[in-house]
């Protein structure tokens, strides 16, 4: 008996002089792992080190895995998350916010006055979880946007863009082609991962469903009303349908395409809806000839309105394990203001989430030595984010179930796709709903 | 103190498996009674599980899938299998060279092998639609057709594995006395008929074994349909497992991931145990 309370004492002092007190270590920081935000998270924490030596802090880019969002949870299980966190997915917030592993931002002093003097309501509503907190700070923002080959469509018998959907398919079967007659297409309108993975839809069914809908839900979350699916509307059926002639008629290849040398680089595709990040690596890799611009979402003939699109926003949070929040939330603020957005945007090529990004004189000099990131600038204006959802990825999925049987496969019609969609979301939220009720009581 | 030696020496053993086998056993079992997101404290909801089990439509057709996959896979692999042995089994030259030609895409990693045979079947640039098209024929949209996705994963998944059956198979027919067929000669018995009334009696364990193996390795079918269609097209390729890994690591339903895998497991068992009863019976 001896013996074991001297093996328990031994080890309870090992394992204490382990444990350093909470105060005295320094703040983690965890950046995203790509090499420029990278520099961007090395400038700023030596700038706060030179400037609070009394409150030390480091980053580390996110440790390697197979997503970011695997890393986040496994740290989260295994408590060794960092203090603060950027490059978070907005979807992502809710299931951590309601698990009680986040800081509420708002009980810091400072914090949403802020946040008002930066972002616009709707950004702050959309952010905004359930019980009414902010756990997230919005940080950069890649808009995603109809990129062009200009010399392809501004040929003969073409309008150009901007698009409507008639102009659109109407460019399809000018710019659908078998260039060497050997009976394979060899030239697409465009294309778009076929496979029903739930974030592939963000490149196609959901910009497309925000600039038909001047930026609605998928997810309703009126106060006092139970959450529903709000899709079940024309804007929806019309983006599926839509999406469905373009591969019914060929414009858009089945085949996948993504797996071989970037098909708009090669020039075997005319258009594709995606971010201000291939900018950067067209202008790195293009051939000299290769001409394009980017414009805004392809819209129902009959739209009126700005057009909106996703924004893919990727939002800054701090970990409940942090032993000063306020230390951490001073350091966020010196990423998120006017110098540290500006430094975002030149060494990222992304843009911040903040109001008039496009017209505010600080940043109209970067603009105007990227001209090609001008068009996604403006974009920003109009950008949404997803639903406040714990089960958003599953939303996604059950859309992207009915996106791949009537869009790719036709075996549905745009009608009947989006209404069984809708019918297993509210399913799905009514047993989420349940699941609440259950831990509540 | 050397009564207790055996058990020490056990120890370590008995301590692996209580911790990496017995242990994740009964928490899986506990798993299928609660709701469980990993973040969140685990919550009771009885038999909830197993009734969204019964209702969840998905999980029947993947269940369905890995069927229809099963029913190519295992025949066609014991076939081409057997038939490559008996082939390896005679006299010829080269022996050593085509032992190991069929044994070598055991070896070579499942991921490398999909992505493979994924440019082979492509629709368009798909080398076998080339083929196709050169001798005037439609090209096949191997993977792009829900009705034909799982057949051609069921192609290449034989592929891969018949080298390890062959060589199961070869020495199963080496096991055979030569005697045996020696006596069948001097009846004047034909090849067939060695081979139905000789050789397939005296490998009954090896095709056992063989049933066996091919059917809990069917069962587990994952890096595929994984890498190769992702479960689509319209979850024509969707296996049992790769739905059991989507709801525990997409979804993050860990309780209701359990109840699908451990349904699953007794399932197999259960197969296997009809296996066990009819094939080392009847062939």
């Amino acid at each position: 008996m001896q013996k074991l309370g001297l093996i328990a004492g031994v080890l309870g002092v090992l394992m204490g002089g382990c444990q350093q007190p909470q105060t005295e270590r320094p703040l983690l920081f965890w950046c995203s792992n790509n090499a420029a935000e990278i520099t961007f998270a090395r400038e700023f924490t030596n700038r706060w080190q030179r400037e609070h030596p009394d409150q030390p802090l480091r980053y580390q880019p996110i440790p390697e895995g197979q997503s970011s969002e695997e890393i986040i949870l496994a740290s989260v299980v295994g408590k060794t998350t960092p203090d603060i966190y950027a490059n978070m997915w907005q979807g992502s917030v809710e299931m951590y916010a309601r698990a009680g592993v986040l800081v509420p931002l708002d009980t810091i002093s400072g914090f949403l006055p802020f946040l008002r003097d930066r972002c616009d309501s709707s950004t702050i509503r959309e952010i905004t979880s359930s019980d009414g907190h902010i756990y997230q700070v919005p940080w950069k923002v890649n808009p995603i946007m109809t990129l062009c080959n200009t010399r392809l469509v501004n040929g003969p018998g073409l309008t150009g863009p901007p698009y409507t959907y008639s102009s659109y398919l109407n460019a399809g079967k000018h710019l659908t082609k078998d260039l060497n007659h050997d009976g394979y297409t060899d030239q697409w309108l465009g294309y778009t991962e076929v496979k029903a993975i739930w974030y592939q839809r963000f490149f196609n069914f959901y910009p497309l469903y925000l600039a038909a809908s001047n930026g609605g839900s998928l997810v309703s979350r009126e106060p006092g009303q139970p959450a529903r699916a709000a899709f079940n509307n024309r804007h929806a059926v019309d983006v599926f349908r839509f999406l469905q002639q373009l591969y019914r008629n060929g414009y858009y290849s089945k085949e996948r395409q993504s797996a071989t040398r970037d098909p708009f680089l090669d020039q075997r595709i005319a258009t594709s809806f995606t971010g201000p990040w291939q900018v950067g690596f067209l202008e790195r890799y293009k051939d000299p000839r290769l001409q394009y611009d980017a414009w805004p979402m392809p819209v129902p003939d009959t739209h009126t309105g700005p057009v909106y699109t996703y924004g893919d926003p990727k939002n800054i949070v701090i970990f409940n394990t942090c032993p000063d929040p306020r230390a951490a939330w001073a350091f966020v603020k010196t990423l998120i203001d006017e110098p540290g957005d500006l430094r975002l945007m030149e060494l990222t090529g992304q843009f911040p989430h903040r109001r008039n990004v496009d017209t505010d004189p600080y940043f109209s000099d970067f603009l105007r030595k990227n001209p090609k990131l001008l068009p996604f600038a403006k974009q920003t204006q109009y950008i949404r984010g997803v639903d406040n959802s714990e089960v958003i990825v599953e939303v996604f999925d059950i859309i992207s179930q009915e996106y791949e049987a009537c869009v790719v496969y036709d075996r549905k019609s745009p009608e009947d796709a989006i209404r069984d969609a809708a019918k297993a979301v509210d399913v799905l939220l009514m047993n989420d709903r349940g699941k609440d009720q259950a831990s509540v009581f | 103190m050397k009564k207790l030696l055996p058990y020490w020496l056990v120890s370590p053993y008995i301590l692996y498996f209580c911790v990496f086998i017995a242990f994740p056993v009964v928490f899986s079992v506990v798993l299928t009674f609660h709701s469980w997101n990993i973040i969140s404290p685990m919550e009771f909801i009885g038999l909830d599980n197993y009734i969204q089990l019964v209702n969840d439509r998905l999980f029947w057709q993947a269940l369905y899938n890995t069927l229809r996959f099963l029913v190519v896979h295992i025949p066609l692999q014991i076939v081409v299998a057997l038939a490559l042995a008996e082939f390896l089994n005679q006299k010829i030259r080269g022996q050593a060279f085509f032992r190991g030609a069929f044994f070598l895409p055991v070896i070579v990693s499942g991921v490398v092998v999909t992505i493979l045979w994924q440019q082979l079947l492509g629709f368009n640039a798909g080398i076998l639609n080339r083929g196709l098209t050169a001798l005037s024929l439609p090209k096949i949209p191997w993977l792009e057709d829900p009705d034909i996705a799982m057949y051609a994963i069921a192609l290449m998944a034989t592929w891969k594995n018949v080298g390890l059956y062959v060589i199961l198979f070869l020495v199963g027919l080496q096991t055979v006395p030569v005697q045996y067929y020696e006596a069948a000669d001097m009846e004047g018995a034909t090849h067939w008929q060695k081979f139905r009334y000789i050789t397939l009696p005296m490998i009954n364990p090896t095709i056992f074994m063989v049933v066996v193996l091919s059917t809990i390795g069917g069962f587990s079918l994952f890096i595929e349909p994984y890498i190769m269609t992702e479960g689509g097209p319209l979850n024509s390729t969707l296996s049992a497992v790769m739905y059991i890994y989507k709801q525990a690591f997409q979804y993050y339903h860990m309780g209701y991931s359990a109840t699908l895998g451990f349904f699953f497991a007794l399932l197999i068992l259960g197969v296997v145990a009809i296996q066990k009863r009819y094939v080392e019976q009847e062939v």
